[in-house]
């Protein structure tokens, strides 16, 4: 066997071990924990969710905002007021899949951090206000905008598919809004730990600290 | 610097720099909570703005006038608005005017307004982000005001926390100051016990060890004090009729016979008793000794028609009748008196008043007399007696005839004191050990001119005799206090003040104004001479006098010292610096007496002075029995270092 060999097998057999020893999307303390707050179930979902991420590790956004999409669009609905007895109520990811059940905020939260962890840019990440038609009430979607120009695709948690934004006639667009890309006026430059949204940085702090 | 101020300062630096942190960190936390209140309105505005941008449908010239339209109506520094490729769309900044604030708090603290961004939307497009930046000279406003309110409810904390501080430091302390107190009152010789034992652990254990070594030390000058007294009364008093020894008058005498004695002269009585071998063999010791006491009590009785009178026993069978400013006449009858009274007693203890009987000899002395030729004048005046019919013979002194008459003496005076014509003379009071002075001497001179000049053993007894004397230490006061003599600066002088002076009323009061406006200025360290006799007395007018020269830096100085007094309470009392006897004193007291009298001196700091000190070989024993300090025609011959 030739060196050339021998080193594209050591090659090979790096990047295999470590996409086996990649960092897990919720990780096994976590797990524990989300386990023993909720069920065996609960466990089961996020080993079911981090099975999906993976499957689709490697493929086009489009395939991981489809693949996101549908999985998170399986959890039931239900309003902040009857689950967390709060009006208005950003769960986390862990909370969400935890309980398994949510409303519009909640599905977009968790499929924005699914997709983060799957590696989209986060600029082409937004949050979107909007208002349905169909229900006539305000709500949210996960917008996907892959220039910052071009039209985007919605994830909507009322619609297990990806659409584009011109497709989506009952949605009327209010605001945008990304809390990743604020930049300093004077120098351009990100600013680090700086507020961005209210609600945003609130979620944030409530990942921060793990909470389940 | 004391406990008290050192522990002030550390407390007082303590709660600066607490103040100073407190200052700081609330000031920070107020400019970071401004910032966080300019990036919160900024917020606010960017995401109310840029949802009304929305409504603009990308059309610039609306979107630049709505930011207008804003930045026109609020506080703001500045708005921008880039497209979602970072191209500027919009910039509105506010060309800062002057900041109403200091320039040092300008250059102090600087607050940068923080940038708030929103997304600009429009339908489904992105149009771009709107940043907003907060208008910052109110918040620099709101600052300098907070930190001006900071630093005046600061200052006055830290000044309300100072005399707190000092309150609670006082109250914790004040047990240090009874310490204090009473150690400084152990440097100064004085020795008192703290009644209120604090209750601090430490402090009390100091008060409580500080209390056993004064009340040892007390207990000690007690002792000593006592066996004073014991040895003066083995070397005063004649054990079988309880009156004075020959020692004492001898002792005494010179406070009789000087020139500035209150007394001028008087009868010394001394009186024989005769035939006591008889009487001895016929009634017995014992009945004897009563028959001496019997007597001595008519001696006594007699004598006490006359202050400062002395009655003492000489010797077995010999007495002596000091009286002072007794005329011829009057000695005369009460020796007579004597004489009829003891012959009664002779006959009460049935003996033969022709073989026991006695014989008085009056000797008229004066004050220019020694006490050598007072005794050998008297002893004639008795020998004489002896032979006499009556038993009484009177010597009168040998007139000198003085070199001016009396009333010459008084216009003198009485013109040198109208025209101020007392000057000083120091005389030298010399440590033998070390040969250092001590202290000079005033005496007292009455200088008429260049070329006349009376000295004090000249003018002072005409001075006394015209009633003079107390004007004359009157002018020495006002012209030592008034007119200091600046060659006597830096030194350290010793004045006498006789004892007539000291008790005369108002002298008190004269001295006491005169300390008041002049004390300060005396350009010498003054020493006031008091003599033994006016301190023993240990009245309120000695304690109002040492507490005056107390108050103005004054020391006190004791003067024909012999140790007569029922106790030396008053030396511990007083404590004057020196205590001065003649040097014969020194010389004829016991060991036992003088150890004793040493004790005190010794642990009240006062100094031995042995005064009248002529000869060298008078000095050689007074050194020997450790008396150094001497003043008479010695210190002069002494060679100083």
């Amino acid at each position: 066997m030739s060196k050339f060999k021998i080193f594209f097998f050591i090659s090979l057999l790096f990047v295999h071990f470590s996409l086996l020893w990649a960092e897990p999307y919720v990780d096994a303390t976590l797990l524990e924990k989300i386990t023993k707050k909720y069920n065996f179930f609960a466990k089961k979902r996020f080993l079911y969710l981090q099975k999906s991420l993976d499957a689709v590790k490697n493929k086009s956004d489009i395939k991981k905002l489809e693949k996101v999409n549908s999985f998170f669009n399986k959890v039931k609905y239900s309003p902040d007021m009857k689950i967390y007895g709060k009006p208005d109520y950003w769960a986390t990811p862990w909370e969400f899949l935890g309980r398994d059940r949510g409303d519009c905020e909640d599905y977009v939260i968790s499929k924005y951090f699914a997709l983060l962890y799957l590696k989209v840019d986060a600029k082409k990440l937004f949050f979107t206000y909007v208002r349905s038609s169909k229900f006539k009430e305000a709500h949210m979607v996960l917008t996907y905008f892959e220039t910052p120009r071009s039209e985007p695709l919605v994830l909507d948690n009322n619609n297990f598919k990806v659409l584009k934004a011109s497709q989506r006639k009952d949605l009327t667009p209010i605001y945008h809004f990304n809390g990743e890309s604020l930049y300093r006026v004077e120098t351009g430059k990100e600013i680090k730990n700086q507020k961005s949204h209210k609600k945003f940085d609130e979620l944030k702090l409530k990942m921060k600290r793990k909470k389940i | 610097m004391t406990l008290f101020k050192q522990i002030a300062f550390m407390l007082s630096i303590f709660l600066l720099i607490f103040l100073a942190t407190v200052l700081t960190l609330n000031f920070k936390s107020a400019n970071n909570s401004v910032q966080e209140r300019l990036y919160e309105d900024a917020k606010n505005s960017a995401t109310s703005l840029s949802l009304s941008l929305g409504s603009a449908n990308g059309d610039i010239s609306i979107m630049t006038t709505m930011i207008n339209a804003n930045f026109d109506s609020g506080n703001y520094r500045r708005i921008v608005l880039k497209d979602v490729d970072e191209a500027l769309i919009y910039d509105r900044e506010l060309q800062r005017d002057t900041i109403d604030v200091p320039s040092w708090f300008l250059e102090l603290v600087n607050i940068e307004a923080p940038v708030a961004s929103a997304n600009v939307s429009s339908g489904w497009n992105q149009v771009g982000i709107l940043s907003v930046q907060s208008d910052d000279s109110y918040a620099y406003k709101q600052l300098y005001t907070i930190l001006i309110d900071l630093l005046i409810s600061s200052s006055i904390i830290f000044i309300i926390g100072l005399i707190v501080l000092n309150l609670l430091l006082v109250a914790i302390l004040k047990p240090l100051k009874g310490v204090q107190k009473q150690a400084e009152a152990i440097i100064r010789n004085e020795f008192i016990i703290q009644q209120s034992i604090p209750s601090t652990v430490e402090f009390k254990d100091v008060v409580l060890g500080m209390n056993n070594m004064v009340s040892k030390v007390k207990a000690m000058l007690a002792k000593a004090s006592q066996e004073l007294k014991y040895q003066k009364e083995l070397e005063y008093i004649d054990k079988v009729t309880g009156l004075k020894n020959r020692k004492y008058l001898i002792d005494k005498l010179p406070e009789y016979l000087k020139v500035d004695a209150a007394s001028k002269g008087g009868i010394n009585m001394m009186i024989s008793i005769s035939g006591m071998i008889e009487a001895n063999e016929q009634i017995g010791h014992k009945e004897v000794d009563k028959l001496l006491l019997s007597m001595a009590n008519i001696f006594d009785a007699h004598a006490t028609n006359y202050e400062n009178s002395i009655v003492s026993r000489m010797n077995g069978t010999e007495f002596s009748i000091l009286l002072p400013d007794c005329l011829e006449k009057d000695g005369l009858i009460l020796a007579k008196n004597i004489y009829n009274s003891c012959q009664k007693i002779t006959k009460g203890f049935e003996l033969d008043a022709s073989l026991t009987y006695i014989s008085l000899g009056l000797y008229e002395y004066n004050y220019k007399d020694s006490i050598g030729e007072l005794l050998s004048q008297s002893d004639n005046a008795l020998t004489q007696a002896k032979f006499s019919d009556i038993k009484i013979y009177l010597a009168k002194a040998q007139t000198t005839v003085d070199v001016m008459g009396k009333d010459a003496w008084r216009e003198l005076i009485k013109d040198a004191v109208k025209d101020k014509h007392i000057s000083f003379a120091p005389y030298k009071v010399v440590d033998a050990k070390r040969k250092k002075i001590v202290h000079n001497i005033l005496s007292i001179n009455l200088k008429i001119d260049k070329e006349t000049i009376y000295y004090y053993g000249q003018f002072m007894a005409p001075a006394n005799q015209a009633g003079l004397s107390s004007k004359i230490y009157d002018n020495v006061l006002d012209m030592m206090f008034k007119t200091p003599d600046i060659s006597l600066k830096n030194l350290v002088c010793s004045l006498r003040l006789p004892y007539d002076y000291l008790v005369e009323e108002g002298t008190f009061d004269k001295m006491h104004k005169l300390f008041f406006t002049h004390a300060k200025a005396l350009p010498f360290r003054l020493i006031v001479e008091v003599p033994d006799k006016f301190m023993h007395q240990n009245s309120i007018i000695v304690k109002n006098y040492k507490a005056l020269f107390d108050k103005y830096n004054i020391d006190m100085g004791v003067f024909e010292f012999i140790g007569e007094s029922v106790d030396y309470q008053y030396l511990q009392e007083f404590r004057p610096v020196y205590i001065k006897a003649q040097g014969d004193f020194f010389l004829t007291q016991s060991n036992q007496a003088l150890v004793a009298l040493r004790l005190i001196t010794d642990t009240m700091g006062i100094s031995l002075i042995a005064s009248g000190v002529m000869q060298m070989d008078m000095l050689k024993r007074l050194l020997d029995k450790d008396i150094n300090i001497v003043q008479g025609k010695v210190s002069e011959m002494i060679k100083l270092l």
